[in-house]
């Protein structure tokens, strides 16, 4: 949990001190606990909200490469309209859509198809499994193989 | 003896109150675990009296070195409806704490008991109990167009509060858990709600995690859906009958509201309205039928969880709520839930809340996003 660190001051003290007779030692430990708990409350912040529907609709940009017919980079998207996950790999001019694609919660065991062209106009047919990592977080990952009929390489995605 | 035996007597009272259902924005166990026993005795070095949750630093001996732990309290509203204040505690003060300690192993404890070293229990929080029903039901109050009033009479305090049910689960089903909505069986999960798998295995990971993923607990996001009518601090509706709309202010959250729209309106976004964008409260539009105001709900986002518990929903959730106010004291909420992303079947459920007549609504805000 982001929110739980710290939230304290670590000023010693050397003895009781009331509040009807302030120090100054009293105050900086006061103020510092202040901005200690501020800052860490603060920081607690930093992850962005998470996306608290299906887990794997959304944006994702990771790495299965390279390979003589795409670049080391790869964005998904993906969607769910509470029947099938929908999807682009790479959308542009080379998009390849997503088939077949199943989410196992057993394990949250990933898999996705897509047919593209090759430079010849081939169909290729590529075959990606994985496994969702970090389910609660909005940066959740999905790590695994990529392959087809003549490479096969890492995959690795995170949700933007 | 004698002394020992008050003590022992007080330290049991500290106990149960200490386990009286939760009061708190959100679960206990999310950030604390009840299996880590702590005691810790030590000299009180400041006392942060504010929104949502108290806490008490305090140096304790720890070998050579003082180590300061923050010690976690119900809300300032909580505690001062128990009796206590800003100066129940101040600096310098001895205590003694017990209590459970945090999950992730900082120094931070939540208080089950906390003793001066004059004996004297402090900052323990009585269980929120409804004010007492009336002998006889009061009459439902009425507006001038004849539909019954849900919130105020012109001229008068009240709000909402103590609701029957703090979590959802289906009509009929009998499910064992506490009031945030952490089961006490995880395989009691299916009976919940007709879940789809990926959504069952969601909400079981939630769970298993003590819910402490909950957006509303770590980044104050609103309680959107039927959530805002489960909250602790209660809520209040505003009827702008002029302008035909109705405001659901909360007691609690980020102090945000919704609008419920009774002006004929379509459910259809309408922009610098109620726009298609995603929204934590959907757009909302309401028309009475008979004594009963039923509200259809679209356009939720999936920013936050709409239930105690973690249940999760998709942008197709759908939801259509009926208020029913029988009695001056009493309101009916009835709901059912249609989310084809992430449900089975439509389901439904409901639960009651009571009239807090003569009182503001409590201000207690999750500020600065303090846990």
């Amino acid at each position: 949990m982001g929110d739980n660190n710290g939230r304290r001051a670590n000023a010693p003290e050397t003895g009781p001190v009331r509040s009807g007779s302030p120090r100054k030692g009293t105050h900086v430990r006061a103020l510092t606990c202040i901005l200690t708990l501020s800052l860490v409350c603060l920081a607690s912040t930093a992850p962005a909200i998470a996306q608290e529907g299906h887990p794997l609709k959304g944006s994702w940009i990771g790495t299965w490469g390279p390979s003589q017919n795409h670049s080391n980079d790869v964005i998904i998207i993906m969607n769910w309209d509470g029947k099938a996950i929908t999807g682009t790999i790479n959308p542009g001019s080379d998009e390849i859509a997503i088939k077949n694609a199943t989410l196992n919660p057993e394990g949250w065991i990933v898999h996705l198809e897509g047919d593209a062209k090759d430079k010849s106009g081939k169909t290729i047919t590529y075959i990606i499994d994985g496994k969702i990592e970090n389910l609660p977080k909005k940066d959740r990952t999905v790590v695994g193989t990529w392959k087809t009929a003549t490479e096969n390489g890492p995959f690795k995605i995170s949700r933007q | 003896m004698k002394f020992r035996a008050v003590g022992a007597a007080l330290t049991l009272t500290g106990l149960l109150l200490a386990v009286a259902p939760g009061m708190a924005h959100h679960e206990i166990l999310a950030k604390f675990d009840d299996t880590k026993p702590t005691t810790l005795k030590g000299i009180v070095t400041l006392v942060d009296w504010a929104n949502p949750h108290v806490h008490v630093f305090m140096n304790v001996s720890g070998g050579k070195e003082l180590v300061n732990w923050a010690i976690e309290y119900e809300s300032p509203i909580d505690l001062q409806k128990s009796g206590w204040t800003a100066d129940s505690l101040q600096p310098g003060d001895a205590i003694t704490v017990q209590g459970m300690a945090a999950r992730d192993g900082s120094h931070q404890v939540w208080s089950r008991s906390t003793v001066t070293s004059a004996g004297k229990t402090v900052l323990n929080a009585r269980a929120a109990t409804p004010p007492p029903a009336p002998l006889s039901p009061r009459p439902t109050p009425k507006a001038p167009d004849g539909h019954p009033r849900l919130g105020s009479l012109a001229g008068a305090d009240g709000y909402w509060a103590y609701p029957s049910a703090t979590v959802l689960v289906q009509s009929g089903a009998k499910v064992d858990m506490d009031g945030f909505g952490l089961l006490k069986n995880v395989a009691d999960a299916s009976k919940v709600a007709p879940m789809q798998p990926w959504a069952l295995g969601l909400y079981v990971n939630r769970q298993r995690r003590f819910l402490q993923d909950d957006p509303m607990y770590l980044f104050c996001k609103p309680p959107g859906g039927p959530r805002q009518f489960q909250q602790p601090y209660g809520l209040q509706f505003v009827e702008d009958r002029e302008r035909q709309r109705i405001f659901v202010l909360l007691g609690s959250g980020n102090r945000n509201y919704r609008i419920i729209y009774n002006d004929g309106r379509g459910q259809k976004g309408q922009v610098e309205g109620d726009d298609d964008n995603p929204l934590y409260y959907g757009r909302a539009v309401g028309k009475w039928e008979g004594d009963t105001f039923v509200v259809s709900t679209t356009g939720f986002n999936e920013d936050f969880w709409f239930t105690n518990g973690g249940i999760p929903h998709t942008e197709q959730l759908k939801l259509t709520e009926r208020f029913t106010r029988p009695d001056l004291d009493t309101l009916k909420y009835d709901l059912t839930i249609d989310d084809a992303g992430a449900f089975t079947k439509p389901w439904s459920t409901g639960w009651t809340l009571r009239w807090v007549a003569g009182e503001e609504l409590p201000v207690h805000i999750c500020q600065d996003n303090r846990p």
